[in-house]
């Protein structure tokens, strides 16, 4: 700024300016450009996918394919709602199975989670670092190592086929405690000290202080554990197998091997999957970023 | 005074022994829950044939975890003797754990009670239903039997791939995320707006992405039209590509421009294929997103006033970001690089859904194979053998980001 306003001063500066102002333009335009393409190349696959789930079955195994379809197919759509696999394998179901783990995990990771983080934010009883570090070290643990053991737990507690195999679980992750801390420890301790003076437990401060401020965050963890459940595939895929238990995601990869080279279909299957997510991703994107950025910044 | 004193004491010494049994009681009942026993419905049809089970193979097992949760009682009850007295303390105390308690149990349960489970079955031939007998390290030494007998090289050739997988992805990734971070962190318009678009792929589960991919990769597929359309422009002729059935392998494909041969026998000189070099493209295009959004909040975060200065010093804007923003950025690139090595190593729904681990092996992955081990998918359970090569998995995990953080924040100190 200040080298401009000196250059302006010259006869010679003014004309430079123009110049650095045509470059400035066309820096800024290709930058445009650029993020168009980049934006593009995102959302193509989208499109595609998209647009393949309206063209006919000969249409979508066409070569070269066309971009568009001739006459929007809609009743593809139809088709995949009212798949049927038999054992009360519906669409329908699939879709409630999915939301229903999702939104329960979801709940019970901010419930549990904020508990949890109470304690390590607020509250200074021994062990408490202990525990601290415990949790983070378990963060470090591949999933790998879990996968098989937990698959023998849950068969000889009996709940392979059931929810609960991925509720019980999923009700706490160190991850969403994590956030929680982080933000629960960054409320100015002077709101909880006049709650103490006016003689308020634990219980009362989580709940009528603490729990009020945390809305963002506690949304934030929502949001991300609804995302991380409604997209689990290798869990859902171990723990429940009979057709009426399917999760979407399950259900899609037997998609792939009954439709064969209908992809017109499979592709349905894949919209109705991401759609749910998609939406609720364009409208609280922002807490789903400032989650992402937490997790970056403060691990 | 005398006689309270007396009373609290007493009380406290009442409430540590409650605790040290009731810490033993719930870790105990977990340790039976995992214990190395037989499963299958005859077994588990009631309390007591279970127990039976755990009788006949779980003692040992019982006993090492009962004697680290005598230890971890006597370390809680001494402390609560100690709180008892000060009330103020001894309610957060009492809080503080009962607020935990919910996170306590299910990760005693399901993350640390299954990793000693997992261990002690990595040492013996195990596929729950029948009981486990002891195999010692027999199961560690199969898993690198691929050194002297390439019928048995499965695990060495997943190890190989992932290796392959994470050298190629965590670099592009990281590139490109820093570039579209920064590209997202100029003055422009719609910032919000592109922000948003970018992460999209991100969102959606890896089964959507990859099927639609899968689609895009088809031979008639629109990733071959749009290479022969493109590469037609400049008129070279160019043959669709069974992108996911491809099994030539990078280093052989240019060994092979140039007139040489590297036989099969040699398939680790080969590198990645063609089909797992596709399955790195899709995987790079869902991650770079993720990453993009974590350094543009770093990016945000640093100091305005050093660019400034450093403008007024006459540095170009190449200059800036050499010099200021990537040694700034030296945190996150370290998170990014670990979080990264970690994914990749573990990449499994891709695999499970685009190529089953084929073709000829080269998309095999560790994770892959602990699955299809575990459950029996391509000979008998073996559950073992599986967990022996989580563990493993996991060893190689460690060292990495172990060693990439020394790497990585080496020299940090100065700035």
């Amino acid at each position: 700024m200040k080298a401009n306003a000196l250059k302006k001063t010259t006869t010679s500066g003014k004309q430079k300016q123009t110049g650095y102002k045509t470059k400035n333009a066309i820096k800024t335009t290709l930058h445009y450009i650029l993020l168009i393409i980049i934006g593009f190349v995102m959302f193509l696959p989208f499109i595609m996918a998209f647009l393949g789930t309206v063209k006919t079955d000969q249409e979508i195994m066409a070569f070269p394919p066309k971009f568009f379809p001739e006459v929007w197919h809609w009743k593809n759509w139809s088709r995949v709602w009212n798949t049927d696999l038999g054992q009360g394998g519906t669409f329908p179901r699939w879709l409630f199975n999915t939301a229903f783990l999702a939104v329960t995990v979801a709940v019970a990771q901010a419930i549990f989670g904020s508990m949890a983080a109470y304690a390590f934010a607020r509250l200074k009883f021994a062990g408490r670092d202990l525990v601290f570090n415990f949790m983070l070290a378990t963060m470090m643990i591949p999933g790998a190592v879990t996968l098989i053991p937990a698959y023998v737990l849950m068969t000889k507690l009996q709940l392979i086929n059931s929810y609960w195999s991925l509720i019980l679980p999923g009700i706490v992750g160190a991850g969403s405690i994590f956030m929680l801390t982080q933000f629960f420890k960054s409320i100015p301790n002077e709101l909880e000290e006049a709650a103490v003076i006016d003689g308020a437990t634990h219980t009362q401060i989580f709940r009528m202080v603490i729990l009020p401020l945390s809305r963002p965050i506690i949304l934030t963890v929502l949001i991300l554990q609804f995302q991380g459940m409604w997209n689990a595939f290798l869990t859902p895929l171990l723990y429940l197998n009979s057709p009426d238990k399917y999760v979407l995601n399950v259900a899609l990869s037997i998609f792939q091997q009954q439709y064969k080279t209908q992809w017109n279909l499979t592709l349905v299957g894949a919209m109705f999957n991401a759609i749910p997510v998609l939406i609720i991703f364009f409208i609280f994107s922002r807490y789903y970023l400032e989650g992402v950025a937490y997790t970056g910044i403060k691990g | 005074m005398e006689k309270t004193v007396k009373k609290t004491t007493r009380e406290g010494l009442i409430l540590a022994l409650i605790t040290f049994f009731g810490v033993m009681f719930i870790i105990v009942i977990i340790a039976l829950i995992n214990a190395p026993t037989m499963g299958g419905s005859r077994v588990m049809a009631s309390i007591t044939t279970y127990l039976e089970e755990v009788k006949a193979t779980g003692i040992p097992f019982i006993i090492v975890i009962a004697v680290l949760a005598a230890i971890l009682g006597v370390i809680l009850a001494r402390e609560i003797y100690k709180v008892w007295p000060n009330q103020k303390k001894r309610k957060e105390f009492l809080t503080g754990y009962a607020f935990l308690a919910p996170y306590l149990i299910v990760t005693l349960l399901f993350t640390v009670g299954v990793i000693f489970f997992a261990f002690y079955i990595s040492f013996t031939n195990y596929n729950i239903f029948t009981r486990p007998t002891w195999a010692g390290l027999s199961n560690y030494a199969e898993a690198f039997a691929g050194f002297t007998d390439s019928t048995k090289r499965d695990f060495l050739q997943a190890l190989y791939n992932v290796f392959w997988y994470s050298l190629i992805v965590v670099p592009i990734q990281t590139f490109l995320a820093i570039l579209m971070a920064n590209l997202l962190n100029q003055p422009v318009k719609f910032k919000r707006f592109f922000r948003t678009i970018f992460y999209a792929p991100s969102v959606t589960s890896s089964v959507v992405i990859t099927l639609i991919f899968v689609w895009l990769y088809l031979k008639g597929g629109y990733i071959n039209f749009f290479l022969q359309t493109f590469l037609g422009w400049f008129s070279i002729d160019f043959q669709g590509i069974n992108w996911l059935g491809d099994p030539r392998g990078l280093i052989q494909l240019v060994v092979e421009a140039f007139g040489g041969e590297i036989p099969s026998t040699q398939w680790y000189l080969r590198g990645p294929s063609i089909a797992w070099m596709a399955i790195m493209f899709q995987n790079i295009f869902t991650t770079v997103p993720t990453y993009m959004i974590m350094f543009l909040a770093a990016l945000q975060d640093l100091n305005p006033a050093l660019y400034e200065s450093a403008s007024i010093e006459g540095a170009s804007k190449s200059q800036m970001f050499w010099k200021i923003t990537l040694p700034l950025l030296r945190p996150i690139i370290l998170l990014v690089t670990v979080l990264g090595t970690i994914g990749t190593l573990q990449v499994f729904d891709q695999v499970y859904l685009a190529t089953g681990g084929g073709p000829l092996k080269t998309s095999l992955t560790p994770v892959f194979l602990v699955y299809q081990e575990a459950l029996g998918v391509t000979g008998p359970i073996n559950m073992g053998y599986a967990s022996a090569l989580a563990f493993i998995l996991a060893l190689i995990i460690f060292m990495l980001t172990f060693v990439q953080r020394r790497v990585l924040t080496e020299g940090t100190e100065q700035y």
